[in-house]
């Protein structure tokens, strides 16, 4: 190796010290883009803090209990509702392709305010209070959501291939927009079918 | 006489239980539930802000985001009740949920201010830092090279060819 060879040495050598000692300010300075997809999660357990023993041949007047979670990954603190709803097999759930709610109204919601990274998990009690059967049909009067009662007044046809009488108890996540200063619908159901059986 | 007066207080008290008052009582509740739930959903959220603010300046809010929480399930219940026509609750609801939230706020607000002056410190420190150490590196690095240099010239004059006899 000659001078040359030596000095180009020298000065990258200085150089990678140099951007070492500068990337403490650097960082402060320069916005680095994350990488990370941002996105939320929603679940339901079973009773026991588990994906199994859901509910599902459920008897009027006893109580049936679920967990309901959220998991935040946006990047910040996020503000979540989760609405609560009722359906029978023939009401629409929500659009997940146009990233519509379904239109039916909300029995009962949650609020939750999240961290990011971590996630929130809130009790749900649900028993059916008042039910009307009939040879081919069913019609559920009121509901009791975590103590409190709602009328519902929605019926169900027999379901004669899978024998019951079907209704899906299901959950919305939506988000508060800063932006625009509401709550969107975030894209994110999910439910738990409920065959409602003679008490 | 006495008929008279037992007449009378029935005559009040089947005006108090009549639909139009007990239907005017009910509404001057929404009336007053409404706002107080609308006022609540408006001072949560600017809270909710305000602790991004907090967050964004480099602020620990966890426990301002378990206060929030605690706002949230209030406002929700207020939600419900109100729903169900529950107006005296949907309002107390609601006004637990905006004291919370107000707190909330204050605190994130102080919080978003000290952030902000701890990170303009260690931005300071740091750019004092990195600063010396730029300095001290391309100073070592300019000695280093001039000694290196120095050396180098000195190891190739003593590899310089001695003239030697020609005598044989």
């Amino acid at each position: 190796m000659n001078l040359e060879d030596y000095r180009t040495v020298f000065a990258v050598t200085s150089l990678a010290l140099v951007l070492v000692a500068a990337f403490p300010t650097l960082s402060l300075v320069v916005p680095f883009p994350r990488s990370a997809e941002r996105f939320s999660e929603l679940w339901v357990l079973g009773p026991n803090h588990m994906a199994e023993d859901y509910p599902f041949n459920v008897r009027v007047g006893e109580e049936y209990r679920v967990f309901v979670g959220v998991g935040n990954h946006m990047g910040s603190s996020a503000y979540y509702t989760v609405y609560v709803k009722l359906r029978n097999q023939t009401q629409p759930l929500p659009n997940a392709t146009e990233s519509m709610p379904s239109p039916l109204l909300p029995l009962y919601e949650l609020r939750a305010f999240v961290l990011d990274g971590e996630s929130w998990e809130a009790p749900l009690a649900f028993e059916f209070l008042e039910v009307s059967r009939f040879e081919n049909s069913c019609l559920v009067h009121r509901v009791m959501i975590n103590d409190v009662v709602f009328s519902v007044d929605s019926p169900s046809t027999r379901d004669s291939e899978n024998n019951g009488f079907y209704y899906q108890l299901f959950f919305e996540l939506w988000l508060y927009n800063v932006t625009s200063q509401s709550f969107r619908f975030h894209n994110r159901f999910v439910g738990i079918w409920l065959n409602v059986t003679a008490s | 006489m006495s008929n008279l007066r037992l007449l009378l207080i029935l005559l009040v008290l089947s005006a108090f239980m009549s639909p139009p008052f007990i239907l005017r009582t009910h509404a001057s509740s929404q009336v007053v539930a409404a706002p107080a739930v609308s006022r609540a959903e408006e001072v949560l959220a600017s809270a909710y802000e305000a602790v991004l603010e907090a967050e964004g300046a480099g602020a620990n809010v966890s426990a301002l985001v378990a206060r929030l929480s605690e706002a949230g399930e209030l406002l929700a219940q207020a939600q419900v009740s109100y729903r169900l026509e529950d107006f005296d609750g949907a309002a107390r609801f609601a006004d637990l949920c905006g004291e919370i939230g107000e707190e909330v706020k204050v605190e994130a607000h102080g919080l978003r201010d000290q952030a902000v002056l701890e990170a303009g410190q260690r931005f300071r420190w740091t750019m004092i830092g990195s600063i010396v150490g730029v300095v001290a590196i391309l100073c070592l690095s300019l000695l280093g090279w001039r000694a290196f240099k120095r050396r180098y010239y000195g190891r190739l004059l003593e590899m310089r060819p001695e003239v030697g006899s020609d005598e044989s």
